[in-house]
């Protein structure tokens, strides 16, 4: 992140728009900016923090204890009823796109002087494209999280004041805090955490899930196409046992007929089995008609309620309640002409009147009276139809029990045909019958095993026709326990890999941490040959080793121990690569002087881009010197105790 | 660099494994400021398309 | 007719299907009598309505057929005079909501002793079937 300008609005003591354009040159990359205290620096620190992040953000408290941020002097000016609005924008670039984020707060001034601000100030980001054209972005929050979250903040936009937190020995908890957040352990550790909590959900929706069903489904589809063909085999042989027997039962048949002995007999028997199919198609027939008849006939046994209901519908006609001539309609119109049925007017309010009038009040809905006629001619005709379909009924039932009788004697007769065969004194003729006799079994035998495979088959293909539904829906299933094995698995070894590296990360990560901070402050404390080591242990203990190998931190005075935790965060910087401007509040404050030109001269080197807020009293003479080639901004905060207001004038 | 430093963390690990790390690091770093932040859905989205690309190759290498 | 339409779908109990099935479910008439589960209802529904019998539908419900496969000529007379028959008051045959429950409820106690008389009787349910004219 590179700071270009920003525009503050009416923000505590700055009235009025007021603008910094910060220097980011490569070789000019520091803004200095002057103030005496209370001349506004704070004020302008407060700025920048707050446009970027509000008050706070995500429970993190941005801004402590703010009173107004509104500038006094622009509500005095302002009249009652206007709208007063506060604003800071904020131009930046990163990572090669050029940012632009706004933040607006606005009130209404009140009859007492005060104003009523509203709850929530308003936030966009835009981003400029390559064409040169701003493009709002949707989700600010979570951008600035990529760029410079809001929980790392003070590590960069950095209050001077607390300068030498980190160079305290109870300062460990702290370190590893800093170095936690700034360097994304955070990040890695939650990565992690969530891989694994995302694993374990992964792994109990697999639990519930069964692999075998498919398996098994399949296996019973198998067996039952098997049976059906098993079965159709077994038909296909009846079928060809049943004709062969048929031809043998022919062939005995003519031999019968051509025999002079029997051919009288066989005719006998060729003419009764003609009449007997023919008695037996009749049958069916009548057996259909007969089915048809019962299950249409239920009507019959709904008498009661037919006749209770055709009583029903004549009372109302009987009360009159149902003109069984007249219609509605035809008597409004009457009514409207005042002109009887009959042609003849007649008076309002005499009799024809209001017997007309009570047709209509009394009369039933159109729509009703319909109803009532139809159904009630329909249903008087039930009564004879009752009686035909009862009588249908008998003579369908006695022509059957004739039919039954008629066939009955045939077969008798059949039955004698065949005896007579069979006891005849020629031994062929007994054999010949009997054998027909035996092939007649076997096709009623073979007729009922057909009819039972057909059951089966049928049956199976029912079963087939299931199965297939279940074996979709377990495919489905499996498809979606594959996808979520493989997810099961690469969770867990996403979280494995975090686990594994996290601690040669955070090692690795401390280790140049420490190397770095010993780097900086070499740099920035010219007593290095006092100075070993800069230590930066497991506890997160910053230590810096004298020569004789002991903790030299006793020792250190208080612009050491602060120039130690400047150089710790500039390593974090560093290494980090954020990539974040370094904003420092009076940083030289609390230095000795010599540490002050050796910050000045060092720092531009470490920082990407500086800015400075500073008195006149930090930055003098040398320090001055050391800084003032790489100055590429430079501006002067001058309060106005008028108008209680700041200027910022530039000074270069 | 930082990044990069990262990303050559887990280089030695599958790369499909290496997509879902960093993938789900960006989805931590946007969230970061929140204390509960609701990750788990946009996990689950980049672990899903991960996961349909492994077994689509799966498959392919299993066709003759 | 004018009556306003509102559902037209005729429903059983999702326990008495069974039945239904069992009465129209093979080829043989002798043993298979009915055709249709129409059929099959409007004869539950007669039953029912003949011994007073009404069963509101107390399980899941299932729909066997819509209102369109009543013939005008027997099917739906019969259902209005039932209809009328059960509480005297003509207005019922403006709803065909109210005529529709009126049925299937009766059907639903009627579907019971249709199957004792066709099964549980010695003979063939066709034969069964006609005594019950």
């Amino acid at each position: 992140m590179k700071l270009e300008r920003i525009t503050i609005d009416n923000f505590r003591q700055y009235c009025g728009k007021q603008r910094v354009d910060f220097a980011k040159d490569e070789q000019k990359n520091v803004t200095v900016i002057h103030g005496v205290n209370g001349a506004g620096k704070t004020s302008f620190f407060l700025s920048i923090n707050w446009c970027l992040y509000g008050k706070s953000l995500d429970n993190v408290k941005v801004i402590d204890n703010v009173g107004e941020l509104m500038s006094k002097e622009a509500v005095n000016q302002a009249a009652i009823g206007d709208t007063i609005r506060t604003s800071v924008d904020l131009a930046f670039l990163h990572n090669g796109e050029r940012y632009l984020v706004k933040r607006t707060l606005q009130g209404i001034k009140l009859i007492d002087g005060t104003v009523n601000v509203e709850d929530n100030d308003s936030f966009t980001m835009m981003r400029t494209k390559a064409d040169g054209q701003a493009e709002r972005i949707n989700n600010p929050i979570g951008t600035m999280n990529s760029i410079l979250p809001v929980n790392v903040r003070e590590y960069f936009l950095f209050d001077g004041e607390k300068i030498d937190n980190f160079a305290k020995p109870e300062a460990a908890a702290q370190v590893k805090q800093a170095i936690y957040l700034v360097l994304k352990l955070e990040i890695l550790e939650r990565a992690r955490r969530h891989l694994e909590a995302v694993a374990t959900e992964y792994r109990k929706e697999l639990k519930n899930k069964s692999g075998q069903q498919l398996r098994d489904l399949l296996e019973q589809e198998e067996k039952a196409r098997a049976e059906i063909i098993k079965a159709k085999e077994r038909i296909y042989d009846l079928h060809q046992e049943k004709e062969s027997a048929e031809r043998k039962i022919a062939d005995i048949d003519k031999r019968l007929r051509e025999m002079e002995n029997t051919n009288i007999l066989q005719q006998q028997r060729d003419r009764i089995e003609r009449e007997l199919k023919q008695r037996r198609t009749e049958m069916e027939d009548v057996v259909a008609i007969i089915r048809d008849l019962a299950t249409s006939g239920y009507y019959v046994v709904a008498e009661t309620a037919i006749k209770k209901a055709i009583l029903l519908l004549e009372e109302k006609r009987a009360r009159g309640e149902i003109p069984s001539d007249y219609r509605q309609q035809f008597i409004r119109d009457l009514v409207d002409k005042m002109v009887c049925v009959c042609g003849r007017p007649f008076c309002d309010g005499s009799e024809e009147h209001r017997t007309l009038l009570a047709k209509i009040t009394h009369g039933l809905p159109d729509t009703l009276q319909d109803e009532v006629l139809n159904t009630c001619a329909v249903l008087q005709a039930f009564e004879q139809r009752t009686e035909k379909h009862r009588a249908d009924v008998d003579s369908a039932m006695r022509r059957r029990a004739e039919l039954v009788d008629i066939v009955s004697s045939l077969e008798a007769e059949l039955d004698d045909v065949s005896r007579q065969l069979k006891g005849s004194p020629l031994e062929v003729i007994s054999k010949l019958e009997r054998n027909r006799e035996n092939f007649h079994a076997d096709i009623q035998g073979y007729i009922l095993e057909i009819g039972s495979l057909h059951e089966r088959e049928i049956k199976f293909v029912k079963d087939i026709a299931e199965l297939k539904k279940e074996i979709d829906r377990a495919r489905r299933e499996e498809k979606r326990e594959v996808l979520l094995s493989t997810k099961l698995d690469l969770a867990q070894r996403a979280a494995d890999a975090i686990a594994d590296m996290y601690q040669t990360f955070a090692d690795d990560m401390r280790g140049k941490i420490q190397e770095k901070t010993k780097e900086i402050f070499k740099k920035l404390v010219w007593k290095e040959s006092h100075f070993q080591d800069v230590k930066l242990g497991p506890d997160f203990n910053l230590e810096v080793i004298d020569r004789y190998g002991y903790s030299a931190r006793p020792e250190l005075s208080a612009g050491e121990r602060q120039v130690l935790s400047l150089s710790f965060i500039m390593a974090m910087s560093r290494i980090s690569d954020e990539e974040a401007p370094l904003v420092m509040d009076t940083p030289f404050g609390r230095l000795s002087s010599h540490h002050r030109n050796t910050i000045a001269e060092q720092l531009p080197i470490l920082a990407t881009q500086l800015v400075l807020f500073v008195t006149d009293e930090e930055l003098r003479d040398e320090a001055r010197q050391n800084l003032e080639s790489r100055i590429g901004a430079e501006y002067r905060l001058e309060f106005s105790p008028r108008t209680s207001c700041t200027e910022i004038v530039e000074v270069r | 660099m930082h990044k990069e430093r990262l990303s050559n963390l887990f280089e030695t690990f599958d790369p499909a494994v290496k997509n879902i790390i960093l993938g789900v690091l960006d989805i931590e770093q946007e969230h970061i400021s929140m204390e509960k932040p609701r990750v788990k859905e946009h996990i689950d989205e980049i672990i899903s398309a991960v996961a349909k690309k492994e077994i689509e190759k799966l498959d392919e290498q299993e066709r003759p | 007719m004018d009556i306003p339409v509102s559902r037209d779908t005729v429903s059983i109990d999702e326990s008495v299907h069974y039945i239904y099935k069992e009465l129209t479910d093979g080829t043989d008439p002798v043993t298979v009598p009915f055709k249709t589960m129409k059929d099959v209802f409007m004869w539950a529904a007669s039953l029912g309505n003949k011994r007073g019998e009404r069963r509101p539908i107390a399980g899941k419900k299932l729909t066997i057929f819509r209102w369109a496969q009543f013939s005008s000529q027997t099917d739906i007379p019969v259902v209005k005079a039932i209809s009328l028959a059960d509480g005297d008051d003509i207005n019922v045959l403006l709803s065909q909501d109210e005529m529709l429950n009126l049925v299937e409820e009766y059907a639903n106690a009627g579907i019971h002793d249709l199957r004792t008389r066709l099964f549980d009787e010695h003979g063939q349910p066709l034969w069964n079937l006609v005594q019950c004219l």
